[in-house]
């Protein structure tokens, strides 16, 4: 395998990244217990999606792709601030910002 | 509206008002209200005394009436029947007027009376409000001009006398007698009101005179063995309220009753009403059903009579006279004597009553001592009681100067009359018992006079121990053997002991002391000539009017052939005059006539046998020379026969009682095997139609209940699991939701 073909990086290779941050990202938010974790989780996924939107508009040739992750990157600073204060108040409710712990949607 | 109708309508509701004030009130007026009831009686009777006065006096027409009626019920158009509409109406004739009086006159002696002999009891003002009542009914049996009414009426007289012979209710005795009087009057009302039924159903009217009149023109569709049915029916009623030989049994028991009640009701003017009442329907009577009335009431007089002589209670000795007399009335009436029937009615209720209170105020001077055998000597005691007794004592026995004498002549002369012309040997037995009956009539009443107010005092005599003849016990009083101080009763109570005895004398009704005829009364009360006379027992009723006439001329001069032929052949006779009823007019102007005849006869004879009566009274017991005692005991089956009253209790006890005993414990039985059988059967099986219902549904409905519960339930615990409440678990199952869909969605787009 040359250099060239090194050298280039084709959209599969996007995909491939995309899809095994999307993975860890799930398998973050779904095994942490830590509430702040899972928080990191939930950014790991929506920067998969943001992959997939800027590689699909680098192969595609438009500007949309581009545009769309730039909304998710705001929307996820501003999603980060609400999580995170409603983390603050779980922990007050609670004592803990354990999952694990926070069961009282069963009753 | 007539001005008589409406003074009796007043009379009418006089007493009911006393009911009402006294029944309610009588506790809160003084003197327990007795004041109320002497004093509405007294002006009921005043005012009865003016509607006599214009009747009998003013008017003095033997067809005098006046009638007034209203619509009381009217039910329309009923199917089946027409038009039903019940009318309550008031007539004024002689015999109503003559009654209206006699009845005030008696029930205000009677009030006043009762304040001195029911003095003390606890329930006096009660007893004065049953006065009130009964004298309502009776007044409303007078005045009623038609058949429903006088039922009711009828029906109400009754229950005044229940209540008022269960006075003393605690005694045991008083209780049975009243329920005696009541159960058997119930069987005579029966009859009575199958009678009134038969009429009804042929007339539709309860009128008297519209009854009449329609049977007079022949309207009665059914043959006459049914008029005659219907006669006897109603004659039943008769029978039960004026103590007829079947049912007369409850009358001697009825003395358990107070005295005055005795002397009011079961004397002169309840036990009266049958009579009354067989002759405001004396015109309907057939022949057949007359010799029917005439033979019970010759059989009645002359038992009652018989029975009489034996007993010891002053007052059953009274109730069986009465019972005899009564039996007077129904015989008169039977064979004709209309109006002297009536006649022994007014006579014998003004002396009948006098003897009752006589015996009242003996029994109250005597401490309630009722037993003859105990009394004796009381006439230097109780003069006044003494002379009034024997007054109507006399007039009872029907001694010449006397009201009875008068009134029981004219009856036995009608009963000649009418055996002569009827020519039948059995018909002699009529007039034949009702001379012996008087002969006995003498003999007992001289008995009893003498037993009570001649000799020597006898009370010393009376076995200790001897409770149970001591009537009448009012409580609160002293011990029955305190017979000292008899002494003459007090003025209100010796008064109406005057006043009826004074009535008793021949003047009071006719100038002339040996015949009724030539007096007021029966001139004013003709008999009314019958209107089954002109009634046809053909079915062709056009083809009989015209051979009416030769029929009847026939007939005529066949009885004249009979009267004189005395050999003539009787049952032909007899026969051919049951047969057909063209000439019922002839006969009963041939039986007034020949009763008119034998007028003289009957003097004779009756004058013969008081005396006989009277002489053997005096022989037995004024002289000594026949002793009762051993007489009775020469002749002790007849004595015996006598004195325990024909068996007649003792019979009906065997026959009717036992009998619907046994008829009611057949229908026990009948009721607790077979009835009960089918219900409890048909009890069983719903029961076990229950029990599979049951199981059905414990088993069937409540487990598929069951099933969809432990179903929903188990479903329900196995969700309620996913539910953990943990954000993770919901991420993971959302996750696999959305994986799942992508496998489902993809592989559908790859195969």
């Amino acid at each position: 395998m040359d250099i060239q073909q090194l050298s280039i990086i084709s959209i599969y290779h996007y995909l491939t990244i995309s899809a095994l941050l999307l993975g860890l990202g799930i398998f973050a938010v779904i095994t942490r217990r830590n509430a702040i974790v899972i928080l990191m989780g939930v950014e790991l996924i929506l920067n998969a999606a943001n992959i997939n939107f800027l590689a699909f508009s680098k192969y595609n040739g438009g500007m949309e792709g581009v545009m769309f992750s730039l909304f998710i990157i705001v929307i996820a600073a501003a999603e980060a601030a609400i999580a995170l204060a409603i983390i603050i108040n779980i922990y007050k409710l609670f004592k803990s910002v354990d999952v694990s712990r926070i069961d009282t949607m069963k009753e | 509206m007539h001005s008589l109708i409406q003074l009796s309508i007043v009379v009418l509701l006089l007493p009911l008002l006393s009911f009402v004030i006294l029944i309610f009130f009588n506790r809160r007026l003084p003197r327990r209200g007795d004041f109320v009831g002497v004093g509405i009686l007294g002006t009921a009777f005043a005012l009865s005394l003016y509607i006599f006065w214009q009747v009998i006096v003013q008017a003095y027409d033997p067809a005098f009436r006046v009638a007034w009626d209203f619509t009381w019920i009217d039910l329309g158009n009923v199917p089946g029947l027409g038009h039903l509409e019940i009318k309550m109406g008031i007539v004024i004739d002689n015999i109503a007027s003559i009654m209206l009086s006699m009845v005030t006159l008696i029930s205000f002696l009677v009030h006043l009376y009762s304040t001195g002999y029911m003095a003390g009891d606890k329930n006096y003002g009660r007893f004065f409000a049953y006065l009130g009542i009964f004298t309502f009914s009776m007044l409303g049996i007078i005045l009623s001009d038609n058949l429903f009414a006088i039922y009711i009426f009828w029906e109400l007289v009754g229950l005044s006398s229940y209540l008022l012979i269960g006075f003393f209710f605690e005694k045991e005795s008083a209780a049975d007698a009243q329920k005696k009087a009541f159960l058997a009057n119930r069987i005579g009302d029966i009859g009575m009101w199958l009678g009134i039924l038969i009429l009804y159903s042929q007339f539709h009217t309860f009128n008297y005179q519209e009854i009449y009149a329609n049977l007079a023109a022949g309207k009665f569709a059914l043959s006459n063995g049914w008029l005659t049915a219907a006669g006897i029916l109603l004659f039943m009623g008769c029978v039960g309220k004026s103590a007829q030989f079947p049912l007369h049994v409850w009358l001697p028991d009825a003395m358990e009753g107070p005295t005055p009640v005795s002397a009011l009701i079961h004397a002169a003017t309840m036990v009266a009403a049958g009579v009354y009442f067989v002759a405001r329907i004396f015109v309907v009577l057939t022949p057949d059903a007359l010799h029917v009335i005439a033979f019970v009431g010759a059989f009645t007089a002359f038992m009652a009579a018989t029975i009489a002589i034996t007993q010891h209670d002053i007052k059953r000795v009274l109730a069986y006279s009465t019972v005899s007399q009564l039996g007077y009335m129904v015989l008169g009436l039977g064979v004709g004597a209309y109006s002297a029937s009536l006649f022994h009615l007014v006579t014998h209720a003004f002396f009948k009553a006098c003897l009752f209170l006589g015996s009242g105020a003996i029994i109250h001077a005597m401490h309630h001592e009722q037993d003859m055998r105990w009394m004796g000597g009381l006439r230097k005691q109780m003069p006044w009681t003494f002379a009034t007794f024997t007054l109507a004592t006399l007039a009872l026995a029907g001694l010449p100067l006397t009201s009875g004498f008068l009134s029981k002549d004219a009856i036995l002369a009608g009963a000649i009359g009418f055996a002569q012309v009827e020519g039948g040997g059995i018909f002699y037995l009529i007039p034949f018992l009702g001379f012996f009956s008087a002969m006995l009539t003498a003999f007992y009443m001289g008995r009893q006079i003498w037993l009570v107010f001649f000799g020597e005092s006898r009370t010393h005599l009376k076995p200790a121990d001897d409770h149970h003849h001591s009537h009448d016990a009012h409580s609160g009083h002293d011990d029955a053997h305190a017979h000292h101080g008899v002494h003459e009763v007090e003025w209100n109570m010796r008064a109406p002991l005057v006043i009826l005895a004074a009535l008793s004398i021949f003047f009071v009704y006719s100038p002339d002391p040996l015949d009724g005829a030539k007096g007021w009364f029966m001139k004013m009360i003709p008999t009314p000539s019958t209107v089954v006379g002109s009634y046809q027992n053909h079915s062709d009723i056009l083809h009989a009017e015209v051979i009416k006439t030769s029929h009847e001329e026939n007939v005529v001069v066949e009885h004249q052939n009979n009267k004189h032929d005395a050999a003539a052949n009787a049952t032909s006779q007899t026969s051919t005059e049951h047969g057909e009823h063209f000439y019922a007019d002839p006969r009963q102007a041939a039986v007034i006539h020949a009763g008119h005849g034998a007028h003289y006869t009957a003097i004779y004879i009756s004058s013969v046998m008081v005396i006989l009566g009277i002489g053997l009274a005096c022989v037995v017991y004024v002289f000594n020379i026949i002793d009762p005692e051993k007489t009775a005991h020469a002749i002790r089956p007849l004595y015996l026969f006598s004195f325990n009253k024909w068996y007649w209790d003792e019979i009906y006890q065997a026959t009717f009682i036992r009998g619907s005993v046994i008829i009611a414990k057949m229908l026990s039985w009948f009721d607790t095997h077979v009835v009960d059988g089918i219900v409890n059967g048909v009890a069983t099986i719903v029961r076990n139609f229950a029990f599979l219902n049951n199981s059905f549904d414990k088993h069937v409905v409540d487990g598929l209940v069951n099933f969809t519960a432990f179903t929903i339930n188990t479903t329900g615990g196995l969700l309620k699991k996913l539910q953990t409440g943990k954000v993770q678990t919901y991420i993971v199952m959302l996750i696999f939701v959305v994986f799942g869909y992508f496998v489902f969605y993809f592989s559908r787009l790859v195969y």
